[in-house]
């Protein structure tokens, strides 16, 4: 269930990583607001693709 | 000698052990493995000077679109047709099917060069991401015409950089190699976020409704910058044929399709050369263009993506930098018996360390790449002649492990004939592999049916 959890926000984290480059493309934030959330949703991703991949089921099956 | 190199040999099958025999059937993989290990494999720190670099050399808009698509095209029907096939029939890495075909020497001699290749591809990723923490300490990045390093600041970065990237390689190589399957998706959101928010700057309307007229008058204009030869359709669709020529043609792959259920896994491959090689690389070329055409991938990255993309760039260049360490450091354990593996390491990374220091290897990292593709793509011309053309001519396969010869002195004449004709050719040197791996397939065949059979 924590691994599923952990994968969603992982995928929601990285789909932010594309979203907030669009929505400064299209003109609604400015350069400085589009790489704070890049960084934010970045470090976001980081922290939860790791506990995704390291959730237990992975170990068993690393074993 | 020949004693000293029978020991090597002895040394490096020990190594090489776990995989001599050929993968069983319950070890094949689904074609989703192939398309995540392939998608994951091709985004690099090298992308962000690769497709930056068609910029400097002034290609058009339409030649880089049309030279990227059939170049990519043709690496993975390479894949498909020339390596898939030859490793779904033996399911032998490249290793142990040249040691049948060329010998237990010849099979040293060709780890040893590519030990040497995969230092030198390191310190070109070591050297590229230099550029993001250069930009920190303002330390100016090296001129596209630079060889030696211009400054004791970028020596120290090099080396700090290279020093850390050692020391995590040593730590735990496997572990880190999970690590980087967490960045790999991200690091091509990068390409693409750094590329999406650089088009305001350059003009482009958020309904992308000029983006061609830009593209073709402000990034790919077909002017080359000063001191840079001009590029056309045929140097991009070569380069993009040739960039992983060592693994298709020259058939390292086999290590991977050995693990194919089919030899159409080859197709595979492409889930890795369109975004990898070919969206990246139009990425990089933007964010070139959008920072005046100046190559420093640091600069690129901080001005496309911020924090986050110098952070981009430092991981791309150590993930991949990593597992060519690793790599660097097996085939060097062939020549340092009895070392352990963090030494072995320790001495792979000091010498890519060393190699990343001198600006040459990132400046002129486009070269290197074809240089790298031919010379070890008359390896993989021995090989496809020995596995199709000899069985169809009725001449003897395998002579090399059936007569215990230490080293197939025809595969070793045609590896270094191939090479000297090549260099002679009055052809670009993008182009001088294709003629050169006819000129191997011929050169191969023809020494082989001089005696057709030992007995």
């Amino acid at each position: 269930m924590e691994r599923k959890i952990m994968a969603i926000l992982a995928i929601v984290s990285l789909s932010l990583c594309l979203i907030f480059p669009i929505v400064h493309f299209l003109g609604k934030i400015d350069a400085a607001g589009y790489k704070s959330g890049f960084l934010l949703a970045s470090a976001a991703w980081f922290i939860f693709a790791t506990l995704w991949i390291t959730s237990p089921k992975n170990r068993i099956k690393d074993k | 000698m020949a004693g000293k190199i029978s020991t090597i040999a002895a040394r490096l099958d020990q190594l090489y052990e776990f995989d001599r025999e050929p993968v069983s059937l319950d070890k094949l993989q689904s074609g989703s493995k192939f398309a995540g290990l392939f998608a994951g494999e091709h985004v690099a720190a090298t992308e962000f000077v690769i497709g930056a670099f068609f910029v400097l050399h002034g290609v058009t808009a339409r030649d880089l679109v049309w030279g990227l698509l059939l170049g990519n095209l043709l690496a993975v029907l390479s894949w498909t047709f020339v390596c898939a096939p030859i490793a779904v029939r033996t399911r032998l890495t490249l290793y142990w099917y040249l040691r049948k075909i060329a010998g237990p020497g010849l099979t040293v001699i060709y780890n040893i060069a590519n030990a040497i290749l995969y230092c030198i591809l390191a310190g070109a990723m070591i050297a590229v991401s230099a550029t993001a923490i250069g930009l920190a300490f303002n330390i100016e990045t090296p001129s596209l015409s630079d060889v030696f390093p211009g400054s004791v600041g970028w020596i120290l970065i090099t080396i700090a950089l290279g020093a850390a990237f050692t020391a995590l390689a040593i730590l735990g190589f496997e572990k880190l190699s999970k690590f980087a399957q967490v960045c790999s998706p991200w690091i091509f959101i990068v390409f693409i976020a750094g590329a999406l928010a650089m088009l305001p700057r350059l003009g482009v309307q958020s309904n992308f409704s000029n983006f061609w007229d830009v593209a073709k008058s402000r990034i790919w204009n077909g002017i080359a910058v000063p001191g840079q030869d001009k590029f056309g359709f045929w140097h991009i669709l070569f380069f993009a044929w040739f960039c992983n020529l060592a693994m298709h043609i020259g058939l390292s792959d086999l290590a991977i399709f050995r693990y194919a259920k089919k030899w159409t896994y080859g197709l595979y491959t492409a889930f890795g050369m369109f975004p990898g090689h070919m969206l990246a690389w139009i990425s990089s070329g933007i964010m070139v263009a959008a920072v005046g055409r100046e190559m420093n991938p640091g600069l690129m990255a901080y001005e496309a993506a911020g924090l986050a993309g110098v952070a981009g760039l430092i991981l791309a260049g150590w993930t991949t930098a990593n597992p060519t360490l690793y790599r660097a450091g097996l085939a060097l354990q062939v020549i340092t018996p009895n070392w352990p593996r963090w030494k072995v390491t320790l001495a792979a990374g000091t010498i890519t360390t060393v190699i990343s220091c001198f600006p040459i290897v990132f400046v002129k990292l486009l070269n290197y790449v074809a240089i790298y593709g031919l010379v070890l793509m008359p390896i993989g011309a021995v090989v496809f002649a020995e596995h199709w053309i000899l069985p169809k001519l009725k001449i003897e396969q395998y002579r090399a492990e059936k007569y215990q010869w230490l080293i197939n002195w025809r595969a070793l004449v045609v590896w270094a004939g191939t090479l000297m004709i090549c260099f002679l050719l009055p052809l670009h040197l993008y182009f001088l592999w294709l003629p050169g791996y006819f000129i191997a397939l011929a050169g191969y065949v023809g020494l082989q049916a001089l005696k057709r059979n030992e007995t």
